[in-house]
């Protein structure tokens, strides 16, 4: 299997990686990262590139064809998943971080400590509304812990603010966008906020650092978490115990 | 747009938003739902013929119709008709919002009565209406109150019913020296010959007793029969107010006339002696070749109330009246490439909440993503996104400018 790690967890948010092949050591499971990992090709789909978005994606199925893949982001999922097969017509056999952590814990191979604090979860655009993956990265989550939910969630979940371009396209809008959703995670008094996707951890952390802390609000107590990292916390617990 | 008007509008929004959650779930909303569907995306798929039978029928009927092929078309026409009076009363009509009716009529020295509430104080104000139904919910009661002070130069009380008499006394006082009423239509019936209009205030039903009806629509409004247009309509008030049915369903299907002395058909009663229709098609045609589901829109707003980029933009992300991603599509061929990516294309993040919460499930993030591509052959692209395709060429990361 190969861990595909995807652009921003790869060269900025290193915790994520390092949380995910933690997980995939402590259950033995044979993976490898590429040396020169390349780009799944979503950003420039999305922004309307065409011709150069295939040409990466040729270049990048070279390297992942004939195994299995496991992604940390929801946009490499997506792309993986719906637009290789059908704009290359070649399919690769992606898999989500959640999904395989859903396996872990079904079939004991990781078994953490169920007291952690209640959670909120934002469901990615690209893994929920997109994919229809609502439920497998909650199932996660519930083995350790409670999911306050947001008023707006699965179907109907406020964007990040990240998607599309908009984020390096219009920093200000994705910024406040982002903002909002904070401010939808804060209302539900949890204390950590897990998601599945590099992007949304990106946009709203720094949503929180820049807009920060006005009195009446204490959304710098939140953790912003990807789910890999939420998990390991789960079983640091029960190895200290 | 501001901060407070933003806030303001974000806040009207969010009531609306209480006020349909109950209504969207009931199953017989649901079924309206999906009957409402399939009538659109056939209206759509079926326009050229229906155009011709509605062509036939309405004229058939007693109604006149000129159809326009733009902006600059349309507005002549109304010119035309319109141009010795010093005054026309007008409904709330996104369509004539999209051609600039109202600006280009003023231009010419015809003075444009507003008759819906919300416009009219928008009018005064001489900002952008926020929402297809509801154009004012930007604005907060303390402000409207300051604006309709200084247009009628008295002093109204920040009250709702305050607010309210004053302006319904002004527009009261101007109607009887109007000849001519110009309303939209919010469906045309094409095999009855019939256009619907929907309206709470009762001002449309002002407008069709007067001596000359202009009814403003664009070809998309187009359904088979009578049936499936009050099936739009009703759906249409749901997604947009909240309340299953809206105060008045006016049906025009022939000016005013009578038949009462031995069945000899005289025209001229009570309403208007001459109803006219302008069928505006302003890209339509080229929307319904290239990108036909943009055309499904039954006009309620549903799709900008939760979308983050219009809830933080306000009527920036959009074009003209149509607001939001959708007008965004729309844009490129009712104007062009440039324009489309002026009113917003980048600016989506193409999270697919408005399909989620449009009633006709339209794919608004997926037609934008795709006009990106049309986008980019052009050389219209943000610098941004090029410095990151160029990145990622030559160093397979969207970060590193250079390989180390």
């Amino acid at each position: 299997m190969i861990y595909f790690r995807g652009c921003l967890s790869r060269e900025k948010l290193k915790e994520i990686p390092r949380a995910t092949e933690k997980l995939l050591e402590i259950a033995r499971i044979d993976y490898r990262v590429l040396e020169d990992e390349g780009c799944c090709g979503s950003v420039l789909l999305r922004t309307g590139f065409m011709d150069d978005a295939l040409e990466i994606m040729e270049d990048t199925y070279e390297d992942v064809k004939g195994e299995r893949v496991l992604v940390s982001c929801a946009g490499c999922y997506m792309t993986f998943k719906e637009d290789y097969p059908v704009l290359l017509g070649k399919k690769v056999d992606v898999i989500h971080t959640s999904h395989l952590f859903w396996e872990l814990l079904k079939n004991d191979k990781i078994s953490p400590s169920l007291d952690l604090d209640a959670v909120t979860y934002h469901d990615p655009c690209h893994l929920g509304r997109h994919m229809g993956e609502y439920e497998t990265p909650r199932q996660v989550i519930k083995y350790l812990s409670k999911i306050i939910e947001m008023d707006s969630n699965r179907a109907n979940s406020r964007c990040c603010g990240a998607g599309g371009g908009v984020r390096s396209g219009f920093p200000d809008l994705s910024s406040e966008i982002a903002r909002m959703r904070v401010e939808d995670a804060v209302k539900t008094g949890a204390r950590h906020l897990v998601t599945c996707c590099p992007f949304c951890i990106h946009n709203l952390k720094s949503a929180q650092e820049s807009h920060g802390t006005r009195e009446d609000r204490n959304d710098e107590d939140m953790d912003i978490l990807d789910l890999s990292q939420f998990l390991l916390l789960g079983l640091k617990k029960e190895v200290k115990q | 747009m501001n901060d407070s008007s933003l806030r303001i509008m974000n806040k009207s929004f969010n009531i609306l938003d209480k006020r349909r959650a109950t209504l969207l779930k009931d199953e017989r909303t649901i079924n309206l739902k999906e009957r409402v569907k399939k009538i659109r995306k056939n209206s759509v798929k079926h326009l050229s013929s229906l155009l011709e039978i509605a062509q036939e029928n309405l004229q058939s009927n007693g109604i006149e119709v000129v159809m326009a092929k733009d902006a600059h078309e349309a507005r002549e026409v109304i010119y035309q008709l319109v141009k010795n009076e010093d005054m026309v009363a007008k409904s709330k009509s996104n369509t004539a919002g999209e051609i600039q009716l109202t600006e280009y009529l003023e231009s010419k020295k015809v003075n444009v009565l507003e008759t819906d509430l919300g416009d009219r104080i928008v009018q005064f104000d001489e900002s952008h209406p926020t929402h297809p139904i509801g154009p004012a919910c930007h604005l907060d009661m303390a402000r409207i109150a300051e604006i309709v002070s200084s247009k009628l130069q008295k002093d109204v009380k920040a009250e709702p019913r305050a607010i309210l008499d004053s302006v319904k006394k002004d527009i009261t006082g101007k109607i009887p020296n109007c000849n001519i009423g110009i309303t939209g239509a919010n469906a045309v019936a094409a095999e009855d010959g019939s256009l619907l209009m929907v309206h709470n205030e009762g001002n449309i039903s002002l407008l069709t007793m007067m001596d000359t009806h202009i009814v403003i629509v664009g070809i998309d409004k187009l359904v088979p029969t009578l049936e499936d247009a009050v099936s739009v309509v009703k759906l249409e008030t749901i997604y947009a107010t909240g309340k299953t049915v809206p105060a008045y369903m006016n049906i025009v299907s022939s000016p005013s006339k009578t038949a009462d002395i031995e069945q000899i058909l005289l025209k001229d009663m009570y309403g208007a002696k001459r109803v006219i229709l302008v069928l505006l098609d302003n890209g339509r045609s080229r929307a319904l070749q290239e990108n036909e589901e943009c055309l499904w829109c039954i006009g309620c707003g549903a799709c900008i109330v939760n979308c983050p980029v219009y809830t933080t933009l306000g009527p920036e992300f959009g074009y003209l009246r149509h607001l939001g991603g959708r007008g965004i599509v729309l844009s490129k061929y009712i104007d062009n490439d440039e324009v489309c990516f002026d009113s917003g294309l980048y600016k989506c993040t193409l999270c697919g909440q408005c399909t989620n919460e449009c009633p006709v499930e339209i794919p608004t993030n997926q037609m934008l993503e795709d006009l990106r591509k049309e986008s980019v052959k052009k050389g219209l692209y943000t610098q941004k996104h090029q410095e990151i395709k160029n990145n990622l060429k030559k160093t397979r990361s969207p970060f590193k400018k250079e390989l180390n």
